[in-house]
């Protein structure tokens, strides 16, 4: 008897059986027709997009940062770009609201060009790219560790700044850890509920007026109309993430 | 001209090592002799516990590698998803040197780097021919070359192409190699032994 194939494939059971299950439920005996409408549809539109450009941000704004702390021992970095995954996320919700609120000089000068975050799509985006970006940046750092150094040695030698050498040798040999990282941060966006229940419970924008996220769609329905329409809207939203999944895994082979 | 003294401490190993010349210099010793940590630490990957380090008597002990003027090449240096042309003329394109076709095509010539396209899919040899191309059209003040010359076809005639290359452009070399015989190529030589350098000429 091989104990550990045993014990792993019992511990596995443990992940996929509630997944399954719910597939089973939304698609089979607690189908229920507002699970899958029009709304539901909106609602996993409004989470992929917002979703992807969090994924895009984090890319954009913390590829640098994973870059210097795979090459720099930086115990406090580390921890500090770790805070927003290990703090509960209404957290995140209720220090985005308090930031940009009138309460604080930054508030008082983004409402004043208009800026508003509270029910938007920028603040929905604002807290995804935030509790994702870690996920991020965690991803990241591995693969930069593993790069190998010489090449940038070889580039710094010739003569190139630190900055240049990260932006013509580092990123365009990145391609791939980016992508795969950015999709597993992409994921991670689509999942959350905590702050943008707080900072965007619905977004008051078009052309997503009145659209909720799917996550918080999902705790809605919960709410208000019971558990069938609950279990089949969840049932698609994990039809949404198996996909992403699937390619996930296909990046990165 | 390079002069380096340096102590430098690693676990149980302890170099300290002198080397004090110019022109073609050839450093041999066995496997964990010191030679590779010598050029790590004149190259700047690596910063001495003691000691000092100067290149055409300017200071460069402490500086980081991007302004030490010092281009080092090891088997794995390049940038990977440069074109072969392209990664000739990369740095001396930022470095605004202006340099001409013809001392390009003059490189190209002398190394023998008649072929093209992405460098990640060169065989080592090639990517070594355009590493070290690279950091002669570059002009550095000294390159620093660790076992990189072994790997080339034909490195006999290859060496003494990049000899004649760098003493035209006024380079300054220090290579390191496993063949004791590619000394007879070069204006000194040092040998390391258990970290203690011995200039033999």
């Amino acid at each position: 008897m091989n104990w550990l194939k045993l014990i792993s494939t019992l511990s596995l059971a443990l992940l996929i059986v509630p997944v399954v299950l719910l597939l089973y439920e939304g698609f089979g005996p607690l189908r229920d027709p507002i699970g899958y409408s029009y709304e539901v549809v909106r609602a996993v539109e409004l989470t992929l997009l917002s979703s992807a450009i969090a994924a895009a941000l984090s890319v954009t704004i913390f590829t640098p940062l994973a870059y210097y702390l795979a090459r720099n021992k930086n115990s406090l970095g580390e921890a500090l770009s770790d805070i927003p995954a290990s703090i509960p996320h209404p957290i995140i919700g209720v220090a985005i609201l308090v930031i940009v609120s009138p309460l604080t000089p930054f508030g008082r000068f983004l409402l004043s060009i208009g800026i508003n975050f509270f029910n938007t799509f920028l603040g929905l985006i604002t807290a995804l790219t935030i509790v994702s970006a870690p996920i991020y940046i965690n991803s990241m750092h591995p693969f930069f560790q593993s790069m190998n150094i010489a090449h940038e040695n070889y580039a710094l030698g010739l003569g190139a700044s630190k900055f240049r050498t990260f932006m013509s040798v580092v990123v365009p040999n990145s391609g791939r850890g980016v992508l795969t990282a950015s999709l597993i941060a992409m994921s991670r966006a689509m999942s959350e509920f905590g702050s943008i229940s707080i900072v965007a419970y619905y977004v008051l924008q078009q052309p997503f007026y009145g659209v909720n996220p799917a996550p918080v769609l999902i705790f809605q329905y919960y709410t208000y109309y019971g558990l069938g329409p609950a279990v089949t809207a969840s049932a698609v939203m994990i039809v949404v993430s198996i996909a992403m999944m699937a390619i996930l895994r296909i990046v990165k082979r | 001209m390079i002069e380096a003294k340096v102590e430098k401490k690693l676990g149980t190993f302890y170099l300290n090592a002198n080397v004090s010349d110019e022109h073609f210099i050839c450093l041999t010793g066995r496997n964990g002799s010191g030679k590779t940590t010598l050029l790590n630490l004149i190259g700047g990957t690596m910063i001495p516990d003691a000691g000092y380090i100067t290149l055409n008597s300017r200071k460069i002990t402490n500086l980081p590698i991007e302004r030490r003027q010092v281009s080092v090449i090891t088997p794995d240096s390049c940038i990977p998803h440069l074109e072969v042309d392209n990664h000739l003329i990369w740095a001396a394109k930022f470095k605004h040197l202006g340099v001409e076709d013809d001392y390009v095509t003059e490189v190209k010539t002398s190394l023998g780097i008649n072929f093209s396209g992405k460098v990640r899919k060169l065989s080592l040899g090639m990517r070594e021919r355009v590493a070290l191309a690279s950091s002669l059209i570059s002009r550095p003040e000294l390159i620093l070359v660790d076992e990189a010359l072994s790997n080339i076809d034909n490195h006999t005639d290859f060496i003494s192409a990049f000899k004649n290359l760098a003493a035209k452009a006024r380079i300054d070399v220090i290579f390191t190699t496993q063949y004791v015989e590619d000394s007879s190529q070069a204006d000194h030589h040092y040998r390391l032994e258990s970290g203690k350098s011995t200039r033999l000429f």
